[in-house]
């Protein structure tokens, strides 16, 4: 038996249900009566996962800048670790790399615990590093040539090339590239290998929108492909555009994980629907009166909570039987900064390293 | 250690500095601009007064007389030897490069020389190393003997000059610059180019990178090192080149000698790798590094008698000349290279190894791989 939280999208309780693995059970709400239907995941094993990070500590004098977290990435998934700048994110990330020692915790990549099969373990992954920035008199070409040597295992330069739209650049000196193609060739080099798993580290921080789009394209594409990729980022959008799997970091801890759905559902404000340029007043109460929950009103705009589709229906029609007249609707769904500011109570850009 | 990803990197390394032109600058055009500013400068190329020592066994009026004609000349500076002098310990003790003996019964023969068949031989000394200068000498020498043959005998040689070629320890100065130019480009070529690979590589990201690819430390500091070897290499032999085509230096040609020289140059290159290392360590910024390794490689150039000999400074200079390692550097090449001495060769290049080995192994030591 499993136990799983689920909070009663009618009334918002959080209640708790049990049932067996793959099971999916019709359930009720203790405390609203609503009915739903809960769905317990199918226990996964060692093997369906690229990585297991359990009780992984990193402390720096008094400094605890990584504290005693715990995460498994599945294979074949985005998994983004989101956090603000100093939240201890690339020094996680560092340590799955062996690029830095853990003061303690165990890290296993492929089943492999770190510590006794790194030098194994290399030929799995590629890496781009955080700020990464390649030999500057080589070119593209010999930049992927050179990091392919390394390898046993390795990839055709050429397809990579290809693959990663590089082609009419590949005879540069990467000195002379721009930001983006750099990201790119820095992507470019963690797929020399042909890895299982790609750990991208902020690879699209100083990026200008249009090269952040095409890195998100490139990372996208890997997805396709089937590779597990480990993504940082102080980015909530790239966050919410690429990630199966997020796990939002924040002063050395993990305070929530999940998927985009199950991050917003547990602690944004679902979906609001706003309604604009209200041509009455005391609407609010109103609608309270109904039952719907007014989230905030303001020169005449008003915000209601959605927690199922129907309600649009219901607020709009309770509107129409009033005869109350407004200028425009809007639905807007939470986002992942909200979430950080629920869980924080600041936003990820304020958030001070 | 697989040599595959050794032969890579390598091939990497030679590609991108000759794609610099910063790069190449200073580790081939610089030292051969400093050969030949600094040769031009101290070689003698525009001395107008030469000095000659002259020793007068005959001390009469015709030897004054000949002696006065040469000063007449403008262009030498006689400067007079005790008649009681031993001339070859002279010459040794005092770095003479020409001496001139006027022999005893000189204004005898020259007087008697009306009647009779008799000559008289001047002995000319020179360091055959100098060569430039004491020709002038020599030919100013013989243009008055000549004209004075001309008067006494109308064309007879009663005065002759006879050569005696010396070898004294002091050498011309490029034979003194051109091993100190070789240590000197080394020191700087492998401070720098560790310096960089300790500081830039750790700030852009590259040795993270490759902590996490499978190259190991064995095989990146192997290739490393196989590079800075080529290019020490490499400037000693245009240094050298260029010393022998455009000042005429004469290197030894032996195969220990060249052994030894072989040895003190890759010992060099271990060491200041070692030292630029361990400056990468401690200064962890790229500039600042580069600074502090001019702060290391500057007055150490300057002070291990790389441009002029030691002696030359002040007593309390030379004792501290002797606790850098570039000194032994300079003077283990001067003795294997120049001077052909080969115990102090020997001693040197063993003293240059053991510096080596201090610094390249603290160097690796002590670099951090991982990050904390």
């Amino acid at each position: 038996m499993i136990e799983k939280n689920v909070r009663c999208p009618k009334c918002h309780e959080i209640v708790s249900f049990s049932g067996e693995p793959g099971e999916r059970i019709t359930v009720t709400c203790p405390k609203c009566g609503a009915q739903g239907k809960v769905t317990f995941e199918k226990l996964t094993t060692d093997k369906d996962f690229a990585i297991e990070v359990s009780h992984l500590k990193k402390v720096y004098g008094n400094l605890i800048a990584v504290n005693d977290i715990s995460f498994s990435i599945k294979k074949g998934d985005v998994f983004a670790f989101l956090g603000p700048n100093g939240a201890g994110k690339t020094t996680t990330v560092e340590m799955i790399e062996s690029i830095r020692i853990p003061t303690a915790g165990m890290i296993k990549i492929l089943s492999k615990d770190i510590r006794t099969n790194f030098d194994d373990v290399k030929n799995d992954i590629g890496v781009l590093p955080q700020e990464f920035h390649s030999f500057e008199r080589l070119t593209v070409k010999e930049t992927l040539v050179y990091f392919s040597n390394l390898y046993k295992k390795q990839a055709n330069v050429d397809e990579i090339i290809e693959a990663m739209d590089l082609k009419g650049n590949q005879n540069q000196l990467y000195t002379n590239l721009s930001g983006g193609l750099k990201q790119r060739v820095g992507v470019a080099i963690a797929l020399v290998n042909d890895p299982e798993i790609i750990f991208l580290d902020e690879p699209t921080t100083g990026l200008d929108p249009k090269a952040r789009r095409e890195v998100w394209n490139v990372i996208a594409g890997l997805k396709k492909k089937g590779k597990t990729i480990f993504l940082t980022t102080h980015y909530m959008e790239e966050a919410e555009y690429l990630a199966d799997h997020i796990a939002i970091i924040h002063k050395g801890k993990i305070i929530a994980e999940g998927s985009l759905d199950e991050l917003l559902n547990r602690y944004g404000k679902g979906k609001i629907l706003y309604i604009k340029r209200l041509k009455t007043k005391n609407v609010k109460e109103l609608l309270q009166q109904k039952g719907f929950e007014v989230t905030s009103e303001e020169n005449g705009d008003i915000a209601v909570r959605i927690t199922y589709k129907e309600h649009v229906i219901e607020v709009l029609s309770a509107l129409r039987h009033d005869c109350i007249d407004y200028g425009s609707i809007d639905i807007k769904r939470s986002n992942l900064e909200e979430v950080f500011l629920h869980l924080t109570g600041s936003k990820l850009g304020e958030v001070a390293s | 250690m697989r040599l595959k990803v050794i032969a890579s990197d390598f091939k990497v390394n030679i590609k991108a500095w000759s794609r610099s032109k910063g790069t190449l600058f200073w580790t081939l055009a610089f030292p051969v601009m400093l050969i030949l500013i600094f040769g031009a400068i101290f070689s003698g190329v525009g001395e107008v007064e030469y000095e000659l020592d002259v020793q007068d066994l005959d001390d009469s009026e015709m030897s004054h007389e000949f002696i006065k004609i040469l000063e007449e000349t403008g262009v030498i500076k006689v400067i007079n030897v005790s008649v009681n002098e031993d001339i070859m310990s002279y010459i040794e003790e005092n770095n003479i490069k020409r001496l001139l003996v006027i022999p005893e019964k000189y204004g005898e023969v020259i007087i008697s020389s009306f009647g009779t068949n008799a000559t008289v031989d001047l002995l000319f000394y020179f360091d055959q190393s100098e060569q430039s200068s004491n020709q002038v000498i020599r030919s100013v020498i013989s243009n008055v003997i000549q004209s004075m043959n001309m008067e006494l005998s109308h064309g007879r040689d009663i005065i002759k000059i006879e050569d005696i070629p010396t070898i004294t320890e002091d050498f011309d100065f490029i034979d003194f610059f051109i091993p100190g130019m070789i240590g000197f480009t080394i020191m700087q070529t492998c401070i720098y180019g560790s310096i960089e690979r300790n500081t830039k590589y750790r700030k852009y990201g590259i040795l993270r990178k490759l902590l996490t690819t499978p190259i190991t430390r064995a095989e990146w500091i192997f290739s490393k090192m196989l590079f800075m070897m080529f290019l020490s290499f490499l400037s000693s032999v245009i240094i050298i080149l260029v010393g022998i085509l455009v000042w005429g230096i004469t290197i030894t040609v032996d195969p220990l000698m060249i052994t030894l020289m072989i040895i003190t140059i890759s010992a060099t290159s271990f060491l200041f790798s070692g030292m630029g290392m361990l400056i990468g360590r401690f200064v962890k910024e790229e500039e600042t590094a580069d600074t502090a390794g001019g702060a290391i490689s500057f007055p150490m150039m300057f002070l291990a008698g790389t441009f002029f000999p030691l002696d030359q400074m002040p007593e309390f200079l030379q004792e501290f000349a002797r606790i850098l390692p570039l000194y032994y550097v300079n003077e283990g090449l001067r003795n294997a290279m120049i001077y052909a001495n080969q115990s102090e060769a020997l001693l040197n290049s063993f003293i240059v190894i053991i510096f080596a080995s201090i610094f390249f192994l603290a160097g690796v030591l002590l670099t951090k791989w991982n990050e904390d």
